[in-house]
C-alpha cells in the first residue's frame, strides 16, 4: 500500500526566515494524521506546499503515490485555516461553482450539495446569500466545499475553530465516516485534546523542523507510564521534590512527570505526609504534556 | 481551460445579476438622454415663441430687405443649420415692425417698450451706423448668440444684395453668388476615396472615450474584485484548484466582458434611440466615411486595448489589500492612456513620422495611436502585426507576472510591498 503523502525534505524560506526546514514525513492511507506545532510553526506553508499554493525551494512533494502533479488536486479536498466565501453568492450556486471546480457536473454538484446541507442541517439555507448566514453555518458551508467531490485526502486546517461542541460533533462524526470509508484525513491544529481523540498518528513541528513523528500509540508507550494523576486535599509541597520532573495544575487534578528511575510509591508516601489524597493514578503522558515537553526543550 | 472557463462564467454571471449593473445599464442612457435632451427642449421651448423686433433706418428699403431676409428662410452656412431651420420654419421666428424715425426720442421710446415687455428688442440701422459698418441691437436678453448672428448676416446678406442690385446684377445672380460653399475634405488612398477628416477625428474621438470610460470602470472593478477575493480570504480554496494565472485570466475575461456586455446595450440604446435622428439628419452622416478596415481596427484595438489593461490593474490589486489603497496606486495604468491621448494629436498630423512609428509600437499606446494611424492612413501589414503581435505578448506576459505577484502577495496579508520586496515575491513564487 501506497502512501497518500509523501513530503521529501521539503525546504522553504521566506527572505532570511526559514519557514519549513527539511522537513519530511508519510502519511499512510486510511486514517487520521495529525500535523501538530504551535503557532507558527510552518504547519500552513508545509500544507500549502502539499497542494501547490507554494513551490518548496528543495524537496519533492509526492501525492497518491506520484510526484506532485496539479491533476492530483481533484482528489484532495481543502479546508484552509482563513475561512472565506464570496460573500454575495447565494450559498447551492457556490457549493456547484467550487465542486465543478473539482471536476462534477453542474448536476452531481447540485445533487451532492443539498444532501450535504440537509445532513449539516443546512437545507433552508441553500437559497440565501453566505453574507446573511453565521460563521459557523459559513464553516460547515465550507467544510462541505472540501468534501463535495469525494476526495480521497482531506486537509482540514483547524476544522473546529469556531464551532460550537453542537456543530464540532456533527463535523468530528463525518470526519469518522469518512475514515472508516477508507480516506485519508490530515488535520492540523494545536488543540491536544482533539489529536488525542481523532488522530492515528501524528507529526509534531517546531520552527520548521519536525521533532516527532509516528503512531500516536507508540510515541505515547515510548515516554512509558511515568505521569501521575493525583487529587488531593491539602498542600502536599510537591514543587521542589527531586522525584518530580515536571509538574502541571489543571485546577481540578494535578500531573505529574517523575524523573527517570524515580519510584512512584515513594512519591505517595511523600505526599500522603502532607495532604489527603482522594486519587493517584499512573498513566500515559497527555499529548499536552509531551507537546509542551517537546517544544519545550527546542526553544 | 476548463477552470478558467469557469472563473469566467461565475465573475459574469455574478455581475451580470447584481442589482448594482442593472440599475447602472439602465441609468446611464436615462442619464444621457437627458443630458442631451433637456438643454434642446429648454432652448427650444425659448425660441419656440416669436421674437417681436423692430427695425429701425433711415431708409425704409434697407429695412424692408433685412426683414425680408429674416422671414425667409436662408440657404445657410451648412446642412446642419438647414436641417434645424427647416423644423423651425413651421412656425415664424420673427415679428418684424419697421421704424423710420432715427431720433434719439424713438431710441429711448424703444428701450421703454423693452422694458415693459411690449417688443423683445430693436436693431438700429442708421445710415451713418451702416456707413461705419457697426450697427447695434438691443434687447432684454442678448445671450442667445445664434440670434445675433442671424441678424447680423441677415443685415450683411440685405446689404450686399441691395448694392450688387445698385450695380445691375439680376436677383437670381446674386441669389447664386451668395450661396455658400461646402468644403468635403476626403482622403484618397489607393486612388480609392477613404475616410474623412471628419470621420477619422470622430471614430478616434469615440475610441478614446470607449476605451477611457470602459478601463477606468472595469479596469478598477478587476482590480476590486481581486482585493475583494483577498479580503474573503476565499483564495486559498480556489488556489486548490486553479493556477493562479487561470484565476487572474478568468476574472480579466469575465469582468471584462461584463463591461463589453453593458457597452453593447449602450450602443443598441443609442441607435435605437437616434434612428429617427440619423434619418433625419442622414446628409450630414454622408460625410462620415469609415472604411471596413477602420471598423475592423476599432473592435481589434478596442479588445486588445481593454485586455492589457485590465491585466495592468490586475497586476496593481495584487499588491495592495484595500479599495482606499487601490485608488493610490491606480496612477499608473491611467498615465499611459493620458500620454497617448496627448499624442494622438502630433501622430494625427504626421502618421508616418519617426515619432508616430514608434509611439504606436508602444503596447500601451497602441490601441489609440496605432488605431489612428489605420484611420489616417492604413500602415504597413508588418507594423501592424508587429504592433498586435507585442500587445499580446505584453498582456501575456503581464498576466504572469501579476499572477506570480498574486500567489505570494495573497498569502501576505498586511503591508504593501516595496519595490525590493516585490522583486523578492517574483522569485519565491517561482
Amino acid at each position: 500500500m501506497s502512501d497518500t503523502v509523501e513530503l521529501r525534505g521539503i525546504h522553504k524560506t521566506f527572505d532570511h526566515f526559514v519557514a519549513v526546514d527539511h522537513l519530511s514525513f508519510n502519511i499512510r492511507e486510511g486514517g487520521v494524521y495529525g500535523l501538530l506545532g504551535p503557532n507558527g510553526a510552518g504547519k500552513t506553508t508545509a500544507i500549502r506546499m502539499m497542494i501547490g499554493i507554494n513551490m518548496p525551494d528543495e524537496g519533492e512533494v509526492w501525492l497518491f503515490g506520484g510526484k506532485f502533479h496539479r491533476q492530483q488536486l481533484q482528489r484532495i479536498g481543502y479546508l484552509p485555516e482563513e475561512r472565506g466565501l464570496y460573500k454575495k453568492m447565494k450559498v447551492l450556486d457556490h457549493l456547484i461553482f467550487l465542486g465543478r471546480l473539482h471536476g462534477l457536473s453542474t448536476a452531481e454538484a447540485r445533487k451532492r450539495a443539498l444532501n450535504w446541507c440537509e445532513r449539516l442541517q443546512l437545507s433552508e439555507w441553500t437559497q440565501k446569500k453566505v453574507e446573511e448566514l453565521s460563521k459557523g453555518m459559513q464553516q460547515k458551508i465550507q467544510f462541505i466545499a472540501a468534501l463535495l467531490h469525494d476526495p480521497d485526502l482531506m486537509i482540514l486546517d483547524e476544522p473546529f475553530a469556531g464551532l460550537d461542541p453542537a456543530n464540532a460533533v456533527m463535523l468530528k462524526d463525518v470526519m469518522i465516516e469518512l475514515k472508516k470509508a477508507g480516506k485519508t484525513i490530515l488535520f492540523s491544529t494545536h488543540r491536544m485534546d482533539q489529536v488525542e481523540r481523532l488522530c492515528d498518528s501524528i507529526c509534531l513541528i517546531d520552527h520548521g523542523r519536525r521533532v516527532l513523528e509516528g503512531e500516536l500509540k507508540k510515541i505515547k508507550a515510548s515516554y512509558g507510564k511515568n505521569t501521575v494523576q493525583m487529587q488531593y486535599e491539602g498542600h502536599p509541597l510537591l514543587e521542589d521534590c527531586d522525584l518530580i520532573q515536571s509538574f502541571n495544575n489543571y485546577g481540578n487534578y494535578v500531573e505529574v512527570r517523575l524523573k527517570p528511575g524515580a519510584d512512584s510509591q515513594e512519591l505517595l508516601r511523600l505526599a500522603s505526609q502532607h495532604a489527603r489524597i482522594s486519587r493517584f493514578e499512573l498513566v500515559e503522558p497527555s499529548l499536552e504534556e509531551i507537546f509542551i515537553d517537546v517544544v519545550g526543550q527546542n526553544a | 481551460m476548463h477552470n478558467t472557463w469557469l472563473i469566467i462564467r461565475r465573475e459574469y454571471l455574478e455581475r451580470i445579476r447584481s442589482k448594482a449593473f442593472i440599475i447602472m445599464t439602465l441609468l446611464m442612457p436615462v442619464f444621457m438622454a437627458s443630458t442631451i435632451l433637456i438643454p434642446a427642449m429648454l432652448s427650444d421651448m425659448k425660441s419656440g415663441g416669436t421674437r417681436h423686433i423692430v427695425l429701425v433706418a433711415n431708409n425704409p428699403e434697407i429695412a424692408e430687405a433685412v426683414k425680408q431676409q429674416l422671414i425667409t428662410p436662408q440657404p445657410s452656412d451648412s446642412k446642419t443649420d438647414a436641417d434645424i431651420r427647416s423644423q423651425k420654419a413651421s412656425a415664424p421666428r420673427y415679428a418684424i415692425e419697421i421704424g423710420t424715425n432715427v431720433a434719439d426720442a424713438e431710441r429711448a421710446s424703444l428701450r421703454q417698450q423693452i422694458t415693459e415687455g411690449k417688443i423683445d428688442g430693436f436693431l438700429w440701422l442708421a445710415d451713418t451706423d451702416l456707413a461705419s459698418h457697426k450697427i447695434v441691437y438691443s434687447a432684454k436678453d442678448v445671450t442667445d448668440f445664434g440670434e445675433s448672428i442671424e441678424l447680423r448676416n441677415a443685415v450683411q446678406s440685405a446689404l450686399v444684395k441691395r448694392q450688387l442690385a445698385q450695380k445691375g446684377v439680376s436677383g437670381a445672380e446674386v441669389e447664386n453668388l451668395l450661396k455658400p460653399i461646402d468644403l468635403d475634405s476626403i482622403r484618397i488612398e489607393k486612388g480609392k476615396e477613404g475616410a474623412s477628416g471628419i470621420s477619422v477625428f470622430l471614430v478616434a474621438f469615440t475610441m478614446v472615450m470607449l476605451l477611457y470610460v470602459n478601463v477606468l470602470v472595469y479596469g478598477f472593478a478587476v482590480m476590486r474584485s481581486i482585493i475583494e477575493e483577498k479580503s474573503s480570504r476565499i483564495l486559498e480554496v480556489l488556489l486548490s484548484s486553479v493556477t493562479s494565472k487561470q484565476l487572474l485570466a478568468g476574472k480579466i475575461i469575465g469582468v471584462g466582458a461584463v463591461g463589453l456586455t453593458q457597452t453593447i446595450i449602450w450602443l443598441l440604446i443609442m441607435l435605437a434611440f437616434s434612428l429617427p435622428g440619423i434619418s433625419a439628419s442622414r446628409s450630414m452622416l454622408s460625410n462620415v466615411h469609415i472604411p471596413m478596415v477602420g471598423m475592423l481596427a476599432f473592435g481589434v484595438f478596442f479588445i486588445l486595448g481593454y485586455f492589457l489593461y485590465s491585466t495592468m490593474y490586475a497586476a496593481l490589486g495584487s499588491m495592495v489589500n484595500s479599495d482606499a489603497e487601490a485608488q493610490q496606486v491606480q496612477w499608473p495604468a491611467m498615465l499611459p492612456i493620458i500620454f497617448s491621448i496627448v499624442l494622438s494629436t502630433p501622430v494625427l498630423q504626421h502618421p508616418n513620422s519617426q515619432l508616430a512609428f514608434w509611439t504606436s509600437m508602444v503596447p500601451f499606446f497602441a490601441p489609440i495611436l496605432m488605431f489612428v494611424r489605420v484611420m489616417v492612413e492604413t500602415p504597413p501589414a508588418w507594423q501592424l502585426i508587429l504592433c498586435v503581435a507585442l500587445m499580446l505578448l505584453t498582456t501575456w506576459g503581464l498576466l504572469g507576472l501579476s499572477s506570480r505577484i498574486y500567489r505570494v502577495g495573497i498569502l501576505m496579508y498586511g503591508k504593501r510591498p516595496t519595490l525590493p520586496e516585490l522583486r523578492r515575491w517574483l522569485k519565491y513564487a517561482g
